[in-house]
């Protein structure tokens, strides 16, 4: 024993064990452990410059595309898998179906400028491709992947009729310049959806490329790019929107990064998270900014009246535009029905084109903000389903403003039975609301819902009353089927 | 007769210990209290339901009805004003209802002679509004038989009717008759009012006949709760004019029911049905709203869309305290307010959560709300189911509202504490987990101490009504303002007093404003000097008088600015006081007041609540800052402390190096003792002393032997002198030295931590919270090491090297104080060799005796019963609460100190400096080749040292090492 000359750090362990454990498991800390949700967003990856890699010339995109493919070689056929490039979903079974169906931009009708087909040209120029003129464009043909539209950081970069670079635009600079996509890439087409800044979305708009930290929290106080949240993987970009894709994967939610339960020190907001989505109360109003399009009836256009964007276009008809909206809202458990070409409508009722999925009984489904776009659109009054009509081009609307005309062009591209007769039907379309997230301090407050002057219709909700008063709803929420 | 004492001493230590193992597993089973009271679950009732269509209806329930007149004849016949108690009456209980409602009686019925109000002034007449004086509002309800009269019943329903509901002595004079019937007199105070002449003009003040029969009464005013819209500056208006009886009709003046033409009152019967009853859309009554109580109780601002803003005084609560109830974010507010765009938080949290105030001050016979009180409910029940039916409740709703308990207001006293207080809905116990000792803190330190830490309105701090402005309003001052007269709001801190609060058995901190007021009384019994005598004394018209401004404009610009307008010589003081007795007042002389008021609304979530423990534990305790009252004492009078036996004045109150008047709270006064902030000087003091001073007397030996021992030193080189031979001797078993060394780290981190908490303020970066859980743990883990070691003492007998043995004690101890003293300079060798079994010299033995039996205890006692102040507070306050506990473990944290410098520094004086510290360490020790020889052959003969005769024990114990 006496030998043993260390025996001195073993009391001297067992003695710090002996107080340090005791004040470890006794002693509380002043806050609770908190998941930090900077650890979720992707380190901005490092950019390599190109412009000793690429000495052109380019003479089209496609030369572009091939010289990316030399290296980066899975690049196009990463990219054609995805919606970008389709503009189709997968064939899925939609509610009241015994077929699977396919949605998109591709076929499907919305109640915008209604319709793709028979109007390539002008709606593809936002394609991610180049060349889509037709019903004829060849989606195997991977070298027509535009690879410049995203990656292109010189900002001169822009797309013309069919996705082809607009004429002068410097094919060799865009190739030179070309880094992670930023806001100005996604913007490009995503904030001018619908033909113009901030008409279709309600929150997507030009706002969004220098936002201050009021209009949001992300891209504002803490400097996001899409791409933090829209994370990529194999150029499968991830987020959907029900205006197209009706089913509920590869979605971005905010609990990605966020841990709901703990970010909300008040239990009694916690109880909130099995029936109200985050974006109900982060996302107050939409279009905060810039106006966004609310109604469109088709009905009145071609009348030489007074032109005003916001207000009339003879092609177009008459426009309500409201800015800083209050949201409606909706259950919604992330899928959607879908309206298919052909589908038989009630003319007199609205015909909603994507219905959200979901209600107070479906425990997987919370209340959710929407931009709710009405419209009154061209349909077969014999028939009773809506009408492609062709307004871009020789014979279209745009250019004859003869509507039987446009109508029976439009159906014999769709190959759908056109009556000769058509009237305007009532429709609407849900635009769930998810960006232009404000911070903590700016949310809804108990009073913007509950209460006299509440902005909730409850009982259209399902409830009784206000379930402040009433009781909240009684459905279990399933295995962690929600995230 | 050793081994009597010994085996004594040996129970005394096995007592110790037992009592340190009762102590430790008290501690340990001391878990949280049960709290086995199930939430309410959500019930599933929804999905048992059928559909309700009547979920939400503009107007549910309410049936229409005609409006009736006095003689119950229909308003649209008669033309005549709409009589509250025949409409409403006709299905309600209306008399039982205005008859149970202390806003309608406001004091009428505690109507008394002046002087014997309950902490009233000497001149109160009631406990209410009707009867009870304040300087706010300045004006005074005359007596019958005042010879100069300010306020008779008539003016008073003009003036304070505005706060007033109806009925009680809107309608019944003071001795319960009906005021209609009373004969008009000029010399009844309850049947005159004053020459309604502008008052300026006029000094006598001479009363006329009032013919309430002409004037009508104001009934209790069921629509002024009871409506969306009420119009009460119409209201208000018909008052003022005289026109009681029409003041319930015009509260109906934005109902569309009735138009007010050329000053007459129209009803309008587009507004009824062929039946004469109100049309459906016209049935708005409804259960008082936020707004409606706003409309006499201060700032109520429903609307999150559109800026609140604050307009005059914003009402009476606002006015007084700065609460402002509405669920806005304060940064979305209209105020300019510094700092605003920070306030995220709204101004009362409860109103963000959609509470309306009848949730809390809630008709007490709601049965929905109603709870029985816990003096009367059985102590198995929680809850008693039995109450009135619903068509019961409509039919008598009683109009006593469950309310709280309000310094300022002793009106019905018996429903004190009725509301449903912070715990009622919250829990503490669920919700304070980062809050140590929240027991403690809860029984100490009111729910709003902490939860409403600013108030970010002005709110009035003074009222001077010794002067007057040339307008004729007083001089008054706000606090939460960037400075005096500043258009920039910054908000305030309130001040903190004991208030006696419900049926908790102490008193505990509440937050407070304080209003001082200044004014001159008259006459013994005093009276407040009426208004318009010091108009009278101060102004001509629109200006001062000519004397008074002689007096006081010493700028001479003709004008009285605010530096000028004050009383502050005794001239200045003489000459108003002159101008008043010239009008015949006896002896005007001057009065000043302080008053609470109880700040409870405008609570803030935990994000804004007070959270850091240093606000209150530092030297800077926000328990007692000091409050400024006032720019400077009119007349040079020291306001008073206003009569309340709720709130404790045990503080200092003071005027300040700039003049200025401070009231500064008190905590040990109040059996308080803040830790880190309270502590007793001469303690502190005495203990720093003794620490230095041991400190001192150590290196003063330590240096001394320090010097001998290189003289010895040189001694010996010259000498060669031979060292002793040194042998090692097993000390210091492994178990020993482990509890000696937890020992020393614990005691050392508890004079650590204790230091901490004792003085946080020179500690800055340590959490207080967190020091003071790892001071608990630490003493926790002490008691333990003390008890096992205690233990282990007593089971191997080793429990005899600790006790002084009396044979010879004194002796020893002597000629161990003389080696200390002389020897150890001169290289002798210890008097009394340490060996194995003998560890201790007898100083060390009487030491230890001491600090095991005497320090050690009393510590952890009073460590004890300190943490113990939030579990068993009785036990506690029985021996002295924290105010005794406190200083008194400071005081032997001091003593410990001092121990510790004399321990270590005595550790050095083995066979050389680290020796003993050595052996703690490792176990064997060298020691001197005799002793060491002794313990070598484990010889039990008697030691043979300096003379003297040591006897080893031979009790069994001794033998198994």
């Amino acid at each position: 024993m006496k030998d043993f000359k260390y025996i001195w750090i073993i009391g001297l362990v067992v003695t710090a064990l002996l107080v340090i454990v005791p004040i470890a498991s006794f002693v509380r800390g002043e806050s609770e452990p908190e998941t930090d949700p900077w650890a979720f967003v992707p380190a901005a990856p490092i950019h390599t410059d190109h412009t000793d890699l690429l000495e052109g010339p380019f003479n089209s995109g496609p030369e572009v595309t091939a010289a990316c493919l030399e290296c980066h070689e899975d690049a196009a056929h990463q990219v054609a898998q995805t919606a970008h490039w389709t503009w189709e979903s997968e064939p899925v079974l939609l509610p009241g179906r015994t077929e699977p169906v396919t949605t998109g931009k591709k076929t499907s009708l919305n109640n915008y400028c209604i319709g793709i087909q028979s109007n390539w040209p002008g709606c593809t120029s936002c394609h991610a491709g180049y060349g889509w003129e037709d019903a004829n464009f060849d989606f195997s043909n991977e070298g027509n992947v535009d690879c410049l539209v995203c990656h292109d950081t010189s900002g001169l970069y822009i797309k013309s009729k069919a996705g082809l670079p607009a004429d002068g635009v410097d094919l060799l600079a865009a190739a030179q310049s070309v880094g992670a996509p930023t806001r100005n890439n996604c913007g490009s087409c995503h904030f001018n959806g619908g033909g113009g800044d901030a008409v279709k979305h309600g929150d997507l708009d030009s706002s969004l490329l220098n936002p201050p930290d009021s209009i949001d929290v992300h891209m504002g106080q803490h400097d996001f790019v899409c791409t933090d949240c829209h994370q990529t993987e194999d150029h499968n970009i991830k987020g959907r929107s029900i205006s197209v894709s009706t089913n509920n994967v590869n979605q971005v939610y905010c609990t990605d990064c966020h841990v709901a339960e703990m970010v909300h020190a008040d239990e009694r907001i916690t109880v909130h998270l099995d029936a109200v989505a985050c974006q109900t109360c982060h996302i107050p109003a939409g279009a905060v900014r810039e106006a966004t399009k609310m109604h469109w009836d088709w009905s009145t256009a071609g009348q030489d009246l007074p032109e005003d964007p916001h207000v009339y276009l003879k092609i177009k008809g008459s426009f309500v535009y409201e800015e800083n909206f209050t949201p409606q809202y909706a259950w919604f458990n992330g899928a959607a029905d879908r309206y298919i070409l052909g589908d038989l409508i009630d003319p007199s009722q609205p015909t909603v084109l994507n219905q959200p999925l979901g209600s107070i009984d479906d425990p997987t489904a919370k209340i959710w903000p929407f931009k709710i776009h009405a419209a009154n659109q061209p349909y077969d009054a014999v028939y009773n389903y809506l009408l492609q009509p062709k307004t871009v081009g020789e014979g279209g609307f745009w250019t004859d403003f003869n509507w039987d005309q446009a109508l029976r062009l439009g159906s014999e591209v769709v190959n759908m039975a056109y009556s000769g007769s058509y009237g305007f039907a009532p429709t609407t379309m849900y635009w769930p609301l998810s960006h232009l997230v404000v911070p903590g301090e700016d949310a809804l407050q108990c009073q913007d819902c509950h209460g006299e002057n509440g902005r909730m219709d409850w009982e259209a909700l399902g409830y009784y009353g206000d379930p402040m008063r009433w009781g909240g709803r009684s459905v279990t929420t399933g295995a962690a089927d929600t995230p | 007769m050793l081994h009597t004492i010994l085996i004594r001493a040996k129970w005394r230590a096995a007592f110790m210990g037992i009592t340190g193992a009762v102590l430790l597993t008290a501690l340990l089973l001391a878990t949280p209290g049960s709290m086995a009271l199930a939430a309410p679950v959500a019930a599933g009732w929804r999905s048992a339901q059928t559909a309700i269509d009547t979920a939400v209806q503009p107007q549910p329930l309410h049936p229409t009805f005609p409006l009736l007149d006095e003689h119950g004849e229909n308003v649209l016949d008669s033309g005549l004003p709409v009589s509250t108690m025949n409409t409403c009456g006709a299905c309600h209980d209306a008399p039982f209802i205005a008859s149970h409602s202390f806003h309608s009686d406001a004091g009428l019925n505690d109507f008394t002679a002046p002087g014997t109000v309950q902490g009233g002034q000497a001149w109160d007449t009631s406990p209410g509004i009707f009867g009870n004086w304040n300087p706010i509002t300045y004006r005074y309800l005359s007596p019958a038989g005042d010879p100069v009269l300010d306020l008779t019943t008539a003016d008073w329903v003009k003036l304070l009717g505005a706060r007033h509901a109806g009925g009680g002595p809107a309608v019944y004079d003071r001795s319960g008759g009906l005021l209609t019937e009373l004969t008009p007199d000029a010399a009844n105070v309850e049947a005159s009012a004053l020459d309604p002449a502008p008052a300026r003009a006029r000094v006598n003040g001479l009363p006329v006949p009032w013919d309430w029969a002409a004037s009508g009464v104001v009934e209790m005013n069921c629509f002024l709760c009871h409506t969306p819209d009420p119009a009460n500056d119409a209201r208000t208006a018909a008052l003022q004019a005289g026109q009681f009886q029409w003041a319930n009709t015009a509260t109906l003046a934005n109902s569309g029911l009735v138009t007010q033409v050329n000053g007459e009152w129209q009803w309008q019967p587009e507004a009824f049905d062929a039946e004469g009853r109100l049309l459906p859309e016209f049935v708005t009554m409804q259960d008082p709203t936020n707004a409606n109580c706003g409309q006499c109780h201060g700032l109520v601002h429903t609307d999150n869309d559109s800026p609140l803003v604050l307009e005059d005084s914003g009402g009476w609560s606002t006015q007084t305290t700065g609460q402002i109830i509405s669920p806005q974010r304060i940064a979305d507010s209209g105020l300019n307010l510094a700092d605003k765009e920070s306030l995220s938080r709204s101004w009362d949290i409860h109103a963000e959560r959609v509470l309306a105030c009848t949730d809390c001050h809630y008709s007490l016979n709601n049965p929905i709300y109603y709870q029985e009180t816990d003096d009367s409910r059985p102590d198995h029940l929680t809850f008693d189911p039995r109450r009135i039916d619903l068509s019961e409740y409509l039919y008598r709703p009683l109009h006593q509202f469950a309310k709280g308990q309000s310094a300022q207001s002793a009106l019905a006293p018996e429903l004190d504490n009725t509301l449903r207080r912070c715990e009622s809905c919250h829990s503490v116990e669920k919700s304070h987990d980062w809050l140590p000792y929240k027991e403690r803190h809860a029984a100490a330190v009111s729910c709003e101490s902490c939860h409403i830490p600013t108030l970010y309105a002005p709110a009035l701090q003074m009222v001077d009504w010794t002067t007057l402005q040339a307008d004729g309003a007083p001089r008054t001052a706000y606090r939460g303002l960037a400075d005096s007269g500043s258009d920039l709001i910054t908000g305030y801190q309130p001040t903190l007093l004991p208030q006696q609060n419900g049926s908790a058995s102490s008193a505990s901190l509440t937050p407070f404003n304080l209003i001082t007021a200044w004014y001159w009384v008259y006459g013994d019994p005093p009276r407040p000097v009426p208004q318009r005598y010091l108009e009278a004394a101060w102004l001509n018209g629109d200006a001062y008088q000519p004397e008074v401004l002689a007096a006081f404009d010493s700028s001479g610009d003709g004008q009285l600015d605010a530096a000028e307008l004050r009383l502050d010589d005794d001239a200045k003081t003489a000459l108003i006081a002159s101008r008043l007795a010239a009008q015949g007042l006896a002896n005007p002389r001057i009065q000043g007041e302080i008053q609470p008021y109880n700040i409870n609304h405008d609570v803030a979530t935990e994000s804004w609540a007070i959270r850091d423990c240093r606000a209150c534990h530092g030297d800077t305790s926000r328990i007692t800052t000091a409050t400024l009252l006032a720019a400077d004492l009119p007349g040079g009078v020291m306001p008073a402390f206003a009569q309340t036996d709720q709130v404790s004045w045990s503080g200092e109150l003071f005027t300040g190096d700039d003049g200025q008047l401070y009231y500064r709270p008190q905590t040990r006064a109040e059996s308080l003792y803040i830790l880190g902030h309270d502590s007793v000087y001469w303690i502190d003091w005495a203990g720093i002393l003794l620490f230095l001073g041991t400190f001192a007397g150590v290196i003063t030996h330590g240096g001394l032997r320090f010097f001998a021992a290189r003289r010895q030193a040189q001694r010996h080189a010259r000498r060669g002198a031979h060292q002793p031979a040194l042998r090692d001797m097993y000390m210091y078993s492994v178990y020993e030295r482990l509890w000696h060394w937890l020992q020393t780290v614990v005691i050392f981190g508890l004079l650590f931590t204790g230091l901490i908490i004792h003085k946080p303020d020179k500690f800055g970066i340590f959490s207080f919270s967190y020091v003071v859980q790892v001071h608990n743990v630490l003493a926790v883990i002490l008691l333990v090491n003390a008890a096992l070691s205690a233990f282990y003492h007593l089971v191997s007998g080793e429990i005899r090297q600790f006790l002084p043995r009396p044979y010879g004690f004194f002796d020893q101890a002597i000629v161990q104080v003389k080696y200390y003293l002389g020897g150890i300079f001169r290289d002798e060798p210890h008097p009394f060799d340490k060996t194995r079994d003998r560890k201790l010299n007898p100083l060390q033995q009487i030491t230890y005796f001491g600090i095991l039996n005497v320090l050690l205890p009393l510590q952890v006692i009073t460590g004890a019963l300190m943490w113990g102040a939030q579990r068993w507070p009785d036990v506690s306050g029985a021996l002295g609460g924290l105010p005794f506990l406190a200083p008194f473990h400071t005081l032997i944290a001091w003593l410990f100190a001092s121990f510790i410098v004399m321990h270590v520094y005595l550790t050095t004086t083995g066979h050389t400096p680290l020796a003993n510290i050595k052996s703690m360490i490792m176990g064997w020790e060298e020691a001197g080749a005799e002793a060491a020889g002794a313990e070598a052959v484990g010889a039990e003969t008697p030691t043979q040292t300096q003379g003297t005769t040591l006897t080893t024990d031979h009790s069994p114990l001794a033998t198994d090492h």
